[in-house]
């Protein structure tokens, strides 16, 4: 039997870790989340992995408060999440029942209706076309704002390999942007 | 397609000039290649393409005005699910319905008409009947109308009332040939006494 201190130990530690997991959401949930529409182009999906990337902070501050968790951590945690859901996506793909908002078409118009921005829906057509690999390194570079080596940390890579797959995800970018305008 | 090891090259020195980490020197080199290789100009193009092209991301990232709902969507999914489960609960209801009404024993047809008091009584003897005899019927005999026989020895005295009954051959079950020893003993034999 824990004795009232243990307890009381016990108390603070939880009460600790969720005060932890509050801030952490409270400050990236929005960040987080954009992050992971733009990689995977849906917004239920995107909601769904973030709230598995805080839940999975959330368990390991259960089980250590006192860990530091950067916001490197939970862009990693959700560039992983994001890569795991594209690539499941991509074996789907050869389904028939394939969600009309998952196909990049659909996502224009998603897109569309919702920023009324061209250069919104730009980018998330050339995202959609994107292996999630390069889309990982464009969208932490660009849109989170890492540097190529911050992200090379992110992604468990070179700084170089980062650079280069920024550039052919740049290349189906501007392809996609040449036929836009054509 | 085989990529030569300078396009390679290239292409990670356009990287650094889209995220704004090349030196003057990485410049330097990465226009001295496109000035030799129409390849890479036309697939990366120049570094005002770069930027250009770029830029349209940083639009995107600046335009982003989507609020996500973490405890919203919860709910949202959280009724969807308590929705799912309603719906499922309901199904296996009506599958469970329709098993059990396809599965409820058809009466026989020899059943089906009125018992009389006599089969009534010997029916009631037989402590199985599982609900009340004014229904007319004996359900509990149909479950299952497989034939189970049995054959049995029944004394009976002058006023054919019976006083002795023994299995001469079993049904297979105890209990039931005890209940059809009761109810050969509760029934009578009025052939008996009139000799007949």
């Amino acid at each position: 039997m824990k004795s009232d201190v243990e307890a009381c130990r016990g108390l603070d530690a939880t009460a600790l870790a969720q005060s932890r997991a509050e801030s952490l959401v409270l400050a990236y949930q929005t960040k987080i989340a954009r992050f992971l529409r733009r990689m995977v182009g849906d917004a239920e999906v995107a909601l769904d992995l973030t709230q598995d990337v805080f839940l999975s902070a959330y368990r390991l501050l259960a089980a250590d408060p006192r860990r530091e968790l950067t916001p490197g951590w939970l862009y990693r945690a959700a560039t992983n999440a994001g890569i795991s859901h594209l690539r499941r996506k991509k074996i789907l793909r050869i389904l028939p029942l394939d969600r009309e908002v998952d196909r990049p078409c659909a996502s224009l118009r998603t897109w569309r209706v919702d920023e009324q921005s061209v250069a919104s829906v730009d980018l998330q057509a050339a995202l959609a076309r994107l292996n999630a690999d390069q889309a990982a390194a464009l969208l932490l570079t660009s849109y989170a704002g890492y540097s190529s080596s911050e992200a090379a940390g992110i992604l468990g890579t070179t700084a170089d390999a980062v650079r280069q797959r920024v550039c052919r995800a740049m290349r189906t970018l501007r392809s996609t942007m040449r036929e836009g305008t054509e | 397609m085989r990529v030569a090891p300078e396009c390679l090259s290239a292409e990670r020195l356009a990287g650094a000039i889209a995220l704004g980490e090349a030196t003057d020197a990485e410049r330097g080199r990465y226009r001295a290649h496109l000035a030799r290789c129409a390849r890479c100009l036309d697939q990366l193009g120049g570094e005002r393409e770069i930027e250009r092209v770029m830029i349209t991301v940083a639009h995107a990232r600046d335009d982003e005005r989507w609020e996500p709902r973490l405890a919203g969507a919860r709910a949202a999914r959280r009724g969807v699910r308590a929705a799912g489960i309603a719906t499922a609960v309901a199904a296996l209801l009506v599958l469970v319905v329709a098993v059990s009404w396809g599965e409820r024993p058809k009466t026989p047809t020899h059943l089906r008409a009125p018992l009389s008091a006599a089969e009534s009584r010997a029916l009631a003897a037989l402590d199985t009947q599982t609900f009340a005899a004014p229904a007319g019927r004996a359900e509990s005999l149909t479950v299952g109308a497989s034939t189970i026989s049995a054959s049995l020895r029944v004394t009976v005295d002058g006023r054919g009332v019976p006083l002795r009954c023994t299995i001469a051959k079993s049904s297979g079950d105890r209990a039931l040939d005890a209940a059809i020893c009761r109810a050969a003993l509760h029934a009578r034999v009025p052939s008996a006494a009139t000799g007949r």
